[in-house]
């Protein structure tokens, strides 16, 4: 029992240094983000949302919201939902300002229409990626972020879409769109 | 005593299938964005309207206007009511265990679509089109969600037919003569 921490330790020390680029791309690669989101969490949650929504229905919406137990947010991340056929804002846990509001005319700092971008993205069987400038959690500049997309099957309201992001300087969408590839390669091993 | 001239209860029956389907498929196509006005129709006109109609066909003797108005009349209101539940937590149903529900209905529609093909060509091409709209709603809830646009245009055109029977109906009998033609029986 009292080998675990040292090996644990090894394990690190040997594999720690070496694949240093590979370890940046997951963990957003800054020293200083100890608490950011992973691109695969990111992935991970959207893809949960989804199903969390397929199985709860229309009801599922309000729980996005209302972010009862840390669910759909954590570290510096969030899962919004949001319908490109209506054109409207259904879940931000952090702007409920935002909520029940046409999205497809926003336009972030360098104009990129975002929520058009990530409904072109959201078409994908497998979810895009799409970069834009969007604020961190508690802060009022607009930070470089990438956000992962999905479309979500929901019975009476289809066309549901949901998405989460993280913020990043370095990585760009096709790179991530590499992750996308490699995690729905098993899913779609499965007859 | 004259006998008294009674009203053929499948006009009501078929304006309450024909708008309620259109209204939904309205939504399903992408027009219309809240599910609202359905869950009204469902429960008042396509729910209530229907079901009587069809408790009115039974005393005229005709079983498939009894049987199908009567249940999809109670489609509607199990609709409705599903979607009300739903909204607050109760007994909630996924997509997938929609799909189910609908499964159950296309079988049905099934059945009836055989008597359909014996009555008329109108008859034949609305439950026709029915049958295939359940099975493209089926096929949506089951993976492959982008179907529902489908059926929400093949639904749109059963809707229409139904209505064309309603017409067929009301204004052959106010013109006095076939204005409206039904087709010859498929089967």
């Amino acid at each position: 029992m009292g080998k675990t921490p040292f090996a644990l330790a090894g394990l690190v020390l040997t594999l720690g240094f070496a694949p240093a680029a590979g370890w940046a791309q997951d963990s957003a690669g800054s020293v200083s983000t100890a608490i950011a989101a992973s691109a695969t969490e990111v992935m991970a949650k959207v893809r949960e949302a989804a199903q969390y929504l397929k199985e709860k229905g229309l009801a599922g919406f309000a729980d996005f919201n209302n972010n009862k137990d840390a669910r759909w947010v954590w570290k510096d991340s969030y899962v919004f939902v949001y319908s490109c056929r209506d054109d409207v804002m259904i879940a931000h846990p952090l702007r409920p300002d935002l909520v029940g509001k046409p999205i497809l005319q926003m336009r972030d700092d360098k104009g990129t229409a975002l929520f058009q971008e990530m409904c072109k993205a959201s078409d994908n069987p497998n979810g895009g990626w799409v970069e834009y400038w969007w604020p961190k959690p508690g802060e009022a500049k607009a930070s470089r972020k990438i956000s992962y997309v999905h479309s979500a099957p929901v019975s009476f309201k289809s066309d549901i879409q949901v998405g989460a992001g993280i913020y990043d300087e370095k990585l760009t969408a096709s790179d991530l769109s590499k992750i996308v590839e490699d995690t729905a390669k098993p899913q779609k091993a499965v007859p | 005593m004259a006998e008294q001239k009674l009203g053929n209860p499948a006009v009501v029956g078929l304006a309450g299938f024909g708008l309620t389907t259109l209204v939904l498929q309205f939504h399903n196509v992408g027009w219309m964005p809240s599910i609202g006005p359905v869950v009204w129709l469902g429960l008042i006109f396509g729910g209530l309207a229907q079901l009587i109609a069809g408790l009115q066909e039974q005393k005229t003797g005709n079983n498939f206007g009894y049987c199908a108005f009567t249940s999809y009349g109670a489609f509607w209101i199990a609709l409705a009511v599903m979607l009300i539940a739903n909204k607050f937590d109760l007994f909630k149903a996924g997509t997938e265990d929609v799909g189910w529900f609908l499964v159950a209905w296309t079988l049905f529609t099934a059945i009836l679509w055989v008597g359909s093909l014996r009555i008329h060509g109108a008859m034949a091409l609305t439950f026709t089109l029915l049958l295939a709209g359940f099975i493209l709603l089926d096929l949506a809830h089951f993976g492959y969600p982008q179907l529902t646009v489908v059926a929400g245009y093949t639904l749109i055109a059963c809707a229409l037919m139904a209505w064309y029977m309603m017409a067929r109906i009301i204004l052959n009998e106010i013109y006095g003569r076939e204005l409206l033609p039904a087709g010859k029986p498929w089967a």
